[in-house]
């Protein structure tokens, strides 16, 4: 039975999210295209929870009814970067296919270009074999501007990956419900 | 128009050092040259200096491009560490007075000719360009690299944000 969109939100993490956490962050399908780690720990996934995304610049949890099902990171540029972000993003395999990533990510783009007002730019960087991924940037609105090849290694492999951005002058994505 | 020919076997590429400073400072002065670039013209011999000094002297990969053995402009490929350590970037500046003579493209075969035997674990060179430098595009593609889009508003540079075309060469591309 479809999921009702309407359940899905984003929010701060807490320390009382790690179980759920592990439940995603402990799965290799889930990582495969991240440069995270598969956690293997509840004190680990404890201490990330508490080091580096409570205090992170922009990182979300993803939620139905308030648990913890994903995430959606923002890291901001420096210096000549600074008018652009880049976007990551990953959810429990048992969501996938759903809408719900792509309804997260239109969360994402109305939130960060709110909170940072600046902003011009944010963009996404996807494995070619990661068409699902490919799929919820183009629902979300992002357009694929070419394929950068060979342009890095993720875990050991080198690849070619999709450049994707949005700018704050492209037309926001409705959020429906 | 060409000078001596299709070929310019006159063109060679070396460091640059402090004693080069006469010569660098006839093109990295000029605003036609700086215009695309991340830089602005240089307006003074000291500021010129502390760059070879500073930039160029420790540079992973800075050499002067020569015609007859006298520098004319330059070219660069930077590093990258980790994960991107298979990926450099290419940047060069030629004298306004050398432009639309092949010499930028020579200049850049020389360095893709070279740089993935001396930095074995790169796979990628990359340049990117503003939309607006249609003769540096020019360059890239004679030289042999692919465009492979355009990045909206992907840098500010001198208070513009500013869309850059990104094109690639690959250690397996065929070399022209």
């Amino acid at each position: 039975m479809a999921i009702d969109l309407s359940r899905i939100s984003l929010r701060p993490f807490k320390l009382t999210d790690v179980d759920d956490f592990m439940l995603w962050a402990g799965d290799d399908q889930v990582t495969r295209f991240l440069r995270w780690k598969t956690f293997t720990s509840k004190e680990e996934a404890l201490t990330f929870i508490n080091d580096v995304c409570i205090p992170h610049p922009w990182r979300r949890s993803i939620c139905i009814d308030d648990r913890s099902i994903g995430f959606v990171s923002i890291f901001p540029g420096s210096g000549d970067d600074r008018c652009r972000v880049d976007m990551g993003y990953g959810i429990a395999t048992k969501y996938w296919g759903q809408g719900i990533t792509t309804k997260a990510v239109k969360i994402a783009l109305s939130q960060v270009f709110k909170d940072l007002p600046n902003l011009v730019r944010l963009q996404s960087f996807v494995a070619v074999e990661n068409i699902a991924s490919q799929r919820v940037l183009e629902k979300a609105g992002l357009l694929k501007e070419g394929m950068l090849r060979k342009y890095t290694y993720l875990k050991g492999n080198l690849e070619d990956l999709f450049v994707y951005s949005f700018l704050a002058t492209d037309s926001f994505p409705v959020v429906d419900p | 128009m060409e000078v001596g020919g299709n070929e310019f076997t006159e063109i060679t590429l070396r460091p640059l050092d402090l004693s080069d400073i006469d010569a660098f400072m006839v093109w990295a002065t000029d605003d036609k040259v700086a215009r695309f670039c991340t830089w602005d013209a240089y307006t003074s011999k000291a500021d010129a200096l502390d760059f070879i000094k500073n930039k160029v002297i420790p540079h992973p990969w800075f050499r002067a491009i020569c015609l007859n053995g006298q520098p004319i402009g330059a070219i660069s490929v930077t590093r990258n560490i980790g994960n991107d350590e298979c990926r450099g970037e290419l940047g060069y500046a030629l004298g306004y007075k050398y432009w639309g003579k092949g010499i930028a493209t020579k200049a850049v075969k020389l360095v893709a000719n070279t740089i993935f035997s001396e930095w074995p674990n790169l796979e990628r060179l990359q340049a990117l360009v503003l939309v607006e430098n249609v003769s540096s595009q020019r360059v890239l593609e004679k030289a042999g690299f692919q465009r492979e889009g355009v990045l909206r508003k992907y840098m500010t540079v001198k208070g513009k944000t500013i869309d850059l075309v990104m094109f690639s060469l690959l250690s397996t591309d065929p070399q022209s």
